[in-house]
């Protein structure tokens, strides 16, 4: 554990050589071994209760990560549907100029008719570029271009921040929240999407080339004068972990030293809900994916950290009487 | 029940009479061995070891047709036992000489009652566990779509069973997946107990992670974008320009969006959007131009100037002849912004809507 946070402080490594890593992950550890002194519930899980909202409106939250496929868009479609569940007014910006697919995963693709590109030239209002859900109607969706219009690369991040001066002063109030979904990568879609952002989610996976990459971002976001950066760590896997083949949530946290926002396990039902256009929080009966992504978006909500994270139990025993069905 | 199993008890031998035995045994085989096949406690002591024989009784139907096998011998190797019918007898009656000293089995179980009374405990438990078994398994099938497989599945509390309205899952502060455990550490969620493990990060740990982020990235964020090879204008600073390939397949540097206009754009809330308050009217201008050189009446009937509002939509029909001036090059002329032509009409029924004000 020392030589992991030497590691980690001395300028010469961004992050531990991979081997150490490696090792680390898989040493067994002993503060999972160890019974932590019990917390309580309502840090891993808040229930029966309105969650309330803290900070100035809008909240410009930019959700990213650096790699590619570790669950930006999901994470953007589930909590901006939970937040709209909680009764708070989110518009959700796609900000992939090229590859946009939170359309597509809030099943609104068909309505997408006008962008930000459209209200640039002229063509529409922003009011009637953003398209209303229409199962949760305090969400609305703003797609930045079109698949094959293409946007000058040093217009994006001025056309956003527009965009969302623009939210911040319409006739029906601001948004609560503008969530802005990032393309992978520190490239053109990056900087676009960081442009306005108070606040980051930073969505990673429990492995190492993801890590890397969350690392670098949440340097490149703290350079940028984003300070709130939160993680969500995604498709953890609570058996892996208890076998030692997957790092553990707390690993992965000591690695990066960010505070956690939520930790989503791997469950079959989210690529259903991406081919149903029907995203997870609204599913029933609810999923453990979709649950933890509502604990997740309440927690953004209050601006709350989780203080303690949930380890699966060795399932029981099965008794004399199991025989008999029992 | 005494004549069957001394009929039982005969069977193997009368069976087997007229064939020729042959016996596999790893230590090798002699009549001396076949006469002490006896199932008694020296045989059993002897093959308790390594030496355990494996025999095979192989039948075969006439005699001569193993007679031309070879006989093999040999420690470790199969023998097969070819003898003349002297010796075969006198095998043979040797094995008689074993089927009568065992007992039968029936006279087994009536030397000692105790351990009949035993046996007859276990049958009867046996029986009893496998009637149970079935008993509890019948039940728990016949339960299958019931209430109890709703409060199973989440639909119903237990303690709402006489409760008719089902519970909602559009309400996200109620989730009956979820059952908190008595000491307030563990959480039973989705069929699966989980308890809880306190975060270890400290705030000094998240300073540490900062200052090694901040030495390791110098990083500003790139407000000019060109390509490679133009030249950096004066006033900004290198670190925030970001270079791109000048044979970059998708990326544009080249922008011919009017800033102002464009921005002008976004923070419109009310009215006509600029682009189709422009085609509006430049068409306005033509038909007023139009009307100054001709009568309304005539303006109507004109198939020329009917022909300059058409739009030339039909692709499969064969092209009419160019016209150098015709009003869709005047539009492309005032507006100097790019769009894709593709989109604006799902949504012409409101634009039209608003331009019936003008």
């Amino acid at each position: 554990m020392a030589s992991l946070s030497h590691a980690l402080s001395s300028p010469q490594y961004i992050l531990p050589p991979p081997a150490l890593i490696r090792r680390q992950a898989l040493a067994p550890r002993r503060h999972l071994r160890r019974r932590a002194p019990a917390a309580a519930i309502s840090a891993a899980i808040q229930w029966n209760r309105k969650p309330q909202l803290a900070g100035e409106t809008p909240r410009v939250v930019v959700v990213t990560s650096g790699k590619g496929g570790v669950g930006k868009t999901t994470t953007t479609a589930n909590v901006g549907l939970s937040l709209a569940r909680f009764g708070f007014a989110v518009v959700a910006v796609d900000a992939d100029a090229g590859l946009r697919n939170l359309d597509l995963l809030l099943g609104l693709e068909n309505r997408v008719n006008y962008t930000a590109v459209e209200v640039l030239n002229g063509d529409c209002r922003l009011d009637q570029a953003l398209v209303r859900d229409r199962r949760c109607p305090s969400l609305e969706l703003l797609c930045i271009s079109k698949p094959r219009s293409k946007l000058p690369l040093g217009f994006g991040a001025k056309a956003l921040t527009w965009v969302v001066d623009a939210l911040r002063s319409r006739p029906s109030g601001p948004p609560h929240f503008v969530l802005i979904d990032c393309p992978a990568g520190i490239d053109a879609g990056f900087i676009t999407a960081i442009a306005p952002a108070n606040e980051a989610v930073l969505v990673t996976t429990p492995d190492i080339t993801a890590l890397r990459d969350a690392d670098r971002v949440t340097g490149l976001l703290e350079c940028d004068g984003i300070r709130d950066i939160k993680m969500i760590v995604n498709r953890v896997r609570t058996d892996l972990i208890r076998g030692e083949d997957m790092m553990s949530v707390l690993d992965v946290q000591e690695m990066l030293g960010l505070a956690l926002l939520g930790v989503i396990p791997e469950d079959s039902e989210v690529i259903k809900s991406t081919n149903r256009g029907y995203p997870l929080v609204l599913n029933k009966p609810p999923t453990i994916a979709g649950l933890a992504f509502e604990q997740a978006a309440w927690r953004l909500v209050e601006q709350d950290t989780m203080t303690a994270v949930m380890v699966e139990e060795e399932p029981r025993k099965k008794g004399f009487f199991s025989f008999f069905g029992g | 029940m005494t004549s069957m199993t001394k009929a039982l008890s005969l069977l193997p031998f009368q069976s087997i009479f007229p064939q020729i035995i042959s016996i596999r045994d790893v230590k090798g085989w002699n009549s001396k061995t076949l006469q002490s096949f006896r199932l008694d406690s020296r045989w059993l002591r002897r093959t308790r070891g390594d030496s355990r024989p494996l025999i095979s009784v192989r039948a075969s139907g006439d005699a001569l047709d193993s007679s031309g096998d070879s006989e093999r011998a040999g420690d470790g190797t199969p023998v097969e036992v070819e003898g003349n019918r002297l010796d075969l007898e006198r095998k043979l009656g040797s094995f008689r000489e074993l089927g009568n000293a065992l007992p039968p089995a029936v006279l087994v179980i009536k030397r000692n009652s105790v351990s009949k009374f035993a046996i007859a405990l276990y049958i009867a438990f046996a029986f009893l566990a496998i009637a149970a078994r079935q008993i509890m398994l019948k039940k728990k099938n016949h339960h299958q779509g019931s209430v109890a497989d709703l409060v199973r599945r989440g639909q119903l509390r237990s303690d709402r069973r006489g409760i008719s309205k089902p519970m909602k899952y559009d309400d996200p502060f109620n989730n009956p997946f979820i059952k908190f455990g008595k000491g307030d550490s563990t959480i039973e969620m989705f069929g699966k107990v989980y308890r809880l493990a306190s975060v270890t990060l400290t705030k000094e740990q998240q300073s540490v992670h900062q200052k090694r982020r901040s030495r390791a990235y110098q990083w500003k964020r790139p407000t000019i974008f060109l390509k490679e090879g133009d030249p950096i204008p004066p006033d900004v600073d290198p670190e925030t320009v970001r270079w791109i390939p000048a044979n970059h397949p998708f990326a544009t540097t080249a922008s011919d969006i009017d800033e102002d206009v464009a921005q002008h754009n976004v923070y419109q809330k009310h009215g006509v959007p600029f682009r189709v308050k422009a085609e509006h009217e430049a068409l306005q201008r033509k038909l007023e131009s139009l009307q100054s050189e001709q009568k309304l009446n005539e303006v109507a009937l004109d198939l020329n100037n009917i022909r300059d509002f058409e739009r030339p939509f039909k692709t499969s029909m064969k092209p009419q002849d160019p016209e150098p001036n015709s009003s869709a090059n005047q539009q492309n002329g005032l507006l100097t912004l790019k769009s894709d032509e593709e989109t604006g009409t799902s949504d012409g029924e409101s634009f039209s809507g608003e331009l019936k004000k003008y």
